[in-house]
């Protein structure tokens, strides 16, 4: 198995004046296919290793030739937890994704020039996340790939007022859906539910609106045919569609939102939709 | 021919079972160190788990969506007689740069 070169830094470039103090790793590949970098960006209460290590999506890039950034988003795996809520925010994460890709080297895309611009796979709110990213920079983003994705935003609509009473006293949630995120974000002792409930606070003032800015690039969106939470994929194609970009969707018998993730299917697709 | 049996790790942050996706090799097939086993699911996370070993697979233990756990058999592999003394010792291939790993019991049977 090829593992490649490996380098590792904590993110050091300050944007908009404060340092996010982001993880960052760059994963390079044995053999480079001479292709553009590849950008993941992982789903809510996850992580870089949880997401894309220990799931085979590093290896499986790696050995299809591609260079491959990752980032914990903050509050998540080794990145720091911020106090302040501006940290949180769906921009503020996104204008340090755009710093992170730049200082590894992602170039705006060329004609006819196959190793500039940025391919961005997301998962979850990552996916969120990754649709923004490349409806906001079109002259860097040249295809993405969305697992998971959903065209509602559970994160917005989290009970944060019922999440605390309940971690103050016991009082049990009645939403499910704010009940499941909370037990999430709870089960990772290395995320901070400081962080994650900040995270969600600042999501809050900056809900999940597809329509607002979509994406005109490339589109492949994937899911598990269990999803639940990616009931509304078709909806997304449907938005991506009209504006005119071209737009795959494939749905993966038999797995989850959570699942999905390990899926042979889902990795080969990524990475035939990528390799062009 | 010698064969080893390794049981499923454990796969730390408490868990004590994990449930089979899918398997990625196959009775009869050769596998490298390194090279990705099986898809599980835990309850925090789906991963994929690396061969402990390089060898021939004889048995896979699990279908998909049973529930296996830590300590039960999971694979055994068929490796020649002069290298099965040697588990447990460091290999001269690349070391794994993963941190959940697979130790050998030797198959009873």
């Amino acid at each position: 198995m090829m593992t490649g070169r490996h380098t590792m830094e904590q993110h050091r470039h300050t944007v908009e004046g404060t340092d996010p103090g982001l993880f960052v790793e760059v994963h390079e590949p044995a053999t480079d296919a001479g292709l553009r970098p590849v950008l993941l960006i992982h789903g809510f209460s996850s992580s870089t290793k949880l997401n894309w290590v220990d799931s085979g999506w590093i290896t499986t890039l790696q050995d299809a030739g591609r260079r491959v950034i990752t980032v914990d988003l903050p509050g998540h795996g080794r990145s720091h937890s911020p106090e302040d809520l501006d940290s949180y925010t769906p921009s503020r994460i996104r204008a340090d994704l755009l710093q992170i890709a730049t200082d590894a080297g992602a170039r705006p895309l060329r004609d006819g020039d196959p190793s500039t611009g940025l391919d961005v796979i997301g998962y979850s709110l990552g996916s969120r996340l990754a649709w923004e990213f490349g409806a906001t920079q079109p002259d860097l983003v040249h295809r993405i790939v969305l697992g998971g994705p959903s065209s509602a935003d559970p994160l917005a609509a989290f009970d944060l007022a019922a999440a605390q009473r309940h971690l103050a006293d016991g009082t049990p949630i009645e939403d499910a859906s704010t009940a499941g995120l909370l037990k999430m974000a709870q089960m990772l002792p290395s995320n901070n539910l400081f962080a994650m409930l900040s995270l969600i606070e600042a999501i809050k003032g900056e809900p999940f609106d597809p329509a607002e800015a979509a994406p005109h690039t490339p589109l492949l969106l994937v899911a598990g045919e269990k999803d639940e939470r990616a009931a509304t994929m078709p909806e997304l194609a449907s938005i991506a569609g009209k504006r005119g970009g071209m737009v795959e969707t494939l749905v993966i018998p038999g797995r989850t939102h959570t699942n999905v993730i390990t899926s042979r299917a889902f990795k080969e697709a990524a990475v035939q939709f990528l390799g062009v | 021919m010698a064969e080893i049996s390794f049981p499923l790790p454990d796969l730390g942050e408490g868990l004590i079972e994990a449930t089979v996706l899918d398997w990625l090799v196959e009775p009869g097939q050769q596998v490298e160190r390194n090279q990705a086993i099986v898809e599980l699911e835990t309850t925090k996370s789906a991963l994929e788990l690396p061969s402990p070993q390089a060898g021939k697979v004889v048995r896979i233990h699990g279908a998909p969506g049973d529930t296996i756990n830590v300590g039960e058999p999971l694979i055994v592999f068929e490796v020649p007689d002069d290298t099965a003394g040697i588990v447990g010792t460091v290999p001269k291939d690349e070391a794994p740069k993963r941190r959940v790993r697979l130790s050998a019991v030797l198959d009873e049977d």
